[in-house]
């Protein structure tokens, strides 16, 4: 891009007072010195003026007395329910973007903690029983727990009498596991 | 600190109503109104080698016990409601006594006493996955011993 | 003493009817014209210009002097006409014809604004182009050559940036400077 083509981009925001004293006093100087700009100036000037006139010859004075009048006879009328609870939803919703984040977040957050409510086979892999308190009464007990076929045993071991009815004759088996 | 200060108030008010209402609905994750108790009895014994088919389902967790026969006395399911009691008869005089507690991650916890005669010869609660069992053996039964399947499954 | 704007929202927001009629008689004018600028239409400008402030009434309660007042009643004006603008049907053609009937009805024809506007068919073509703009490009023109608002103000007006406010005037102008560019 050369200067003068720099120089007319610049040009709007100049004319415009947006840019900074050292870059007006950049465009300014450039300007003055080279016909090509100032005639596109001169162009952008023009182009101002004719809009500037067409929208402003458009608007004619409006007579304050009959604008309040009617304004207040407004104001005092109530709009019908249904344009009204409009209007109000609207308001609710139409809230900065940035502020529908948090409600965002906290519903992402809530699914990722509850996936497992829709997603079982996700759960814990262990699919064992858990033993979660034993009181054997002063028998001795043993646990067993296999991963491979999914088995909790509990063994509950005899006492030495009268606990079994075959006691005495057969030999007390223990766990094999 | 900015951003949070040009939030509506009626945003966060959102925010806390979802809160709120995701706190109820968790709280209120739907608990089964019963629970299918089921128990198998079954002898294991070393006096043969006698496999019943009716166990074939249970094959791969019996073959732990390490016994050569093993054969299914009875089964029996019971629909018993949370917090209530239902007694097993089970061989040789004892009674198994099935609480099923509550239903939480899919688990279903049950309390457990198995009796000889009058007298308390275990007490345990255990937790089983949904839809599967435990196994309780030990208690001696006709040259073997007796091996309880107990499952739990809720509704 | 003339009273602030902000000091008349206050006597507003404690129920003073006078302070908020003395606000619609600084603005009503000013809002009419911007509106008119993007509708083309009269009565339908004077429409909006009134909601305008009728919302605005409504809504006073709820001002808390962030933005000044006559940014924030200009952003009212202009999501309104934008609104209005997407529901309007009118012909391009009666825009012209309003803008004749606008202009006899003024007898202001031979007043000095029109000096350089001497050709009927540059005239013409401009509001042509103009109506042609996106309601956002419009929106731009109007406001900065209507009012010479800054780009900030514009900016909080139509709810983006200054960089945006920028390049939507430099797009409206380069638009109708490509069409109008036979008659400059």
């Amino acid at each position: 891009m050369n200067e003068c083509e720099r120089i007319e981009q610049s040009l709007g925001r100049w004319l415009d007072g947006e840019l900074s004293a050292a870059e007006s006093e950049v465009v300014r100087a450039h300007v003055s010195g080279c016909a090509r700009c100032g005639a596109a100036q001169k162009t952008f000037e023009k182009l101002e003026r004719v809009i500037g006139n067409v929208l402003v010859a458009a608007a004619p004075r409006i007579e304050f007395a009959s604008f309040w009048r009617d304004l207040e006879r407004r104001m005092h009328d109530r709009p019908p329910w249904h344009k009204e609870l409009g209007e109000r939803v609207h308001a609710w919703f139409a809230a900065p973007r940035t502020a529908w984040v948090i409600p965002a977040l906290i519903v992402v957050v809530l699914a990722v903690f509850s996936y497992d409510s829709y997603f079982p086979f996700w759960r814990s892999r262990s699919n064992l029983a858990t033993v979660e308190s034993i009181d054997a009464y002063g028998r001795s007990v043993a646990i067993l727990r296999e991963d491979e076929s999914k088995t909790t045993v509990i063994w509950l071991y005899q006492n030495q009498e009268g606990d079994d009815e075959a006691a005495e004759e057969t030999p007390q088996p223990g766990p094999a596991f | 600190m900015k951003l949070l200060k040009k939030l509506p108030s009626r945003v966060l008010l959102f925010s806390w109503l979802t809160l709120v209402a995701a706190g109820t609905l968790g709280a209120a994750e739907k608990q089964p109104q019963t629970v299918q108790v089921s128990i198998g009895t079954i002898l294991a014994s070393n006096q043969s080698d006698e496999f019943d088919a009716k166990l074939k389902g249970m094959e791969g967790q019996l073959k732990v016990l390490k016994y050569r026969s093993y054969r299914l006395l009875k089964n029996e399911s019971q629909s018993v409601p949370w917090r209530g009691e239902k007694v097993f008869e089970i061989p040789g005089g004892r009674t198994l006594t099935v609480t099923p507690q509550e239903f939480q991650d899919n688990q279903v916890s049950v309390k457990v006493r198995l009796t000889q005669g009058q007298k308390p010869a275990l007490d345990t609660t255990v937790k089983i996955p949904n839809k599967r069992n435990f196994i309780l053996a030990g208690p001696q039964h006709e040259g073997g011993i007796l091996v309880l399947s107990i499952s739990a499954s809720a509704q | 003493m003339e009273l602030s704007d902000w000091e008349l929202v206050q006597k507003c927001q404690s129920g003073e009817m006078s302070a908020f009629q003395e606000l619609v008689s600084r603005y009503h004018q000013k809002v009419f014209m911007v509106i008119l600028g993007l509708l083309r239409n009269r009565d339908d400008a004077l429409e909006v210009s009134q909601e305008t402030f009728l919302r605005a009434y409504r809504k006073i309660g709820g001002f808390q002097g962030g933005s000044s007042f006559y940014t924030w009643i200009y952003r009212i004006a202009v999501n309104l006409a934008i609104d209005a603008q997407r529901r309007q049907k009118r012909n391009p053609l009666d825009f012209r014809d309003n803008m004749d009937s606008l202009l006899e009805s003024q007898n202001e024809v031979a007043r000095d604004p029109f000096a350089e506007v001497q050709d009927r068919e540059l005239r013409e073509n401009m509001i042509k182009a103009i109506n042609d703009l996106t309601p956002e490009h419009k929106a731009v023109i109007v406001l900065r050559t209507i009012e010479g608002l800054s780009y900030k103000d514009i900016g909080e007006i139509l709810g983006c940036s200054e960089g945006t406010v920028m390049s939507r005037l430099h797009y409206a102008r380069k638009k109708l400077h490509d069409k109008l560019s036979s008659f400059l």
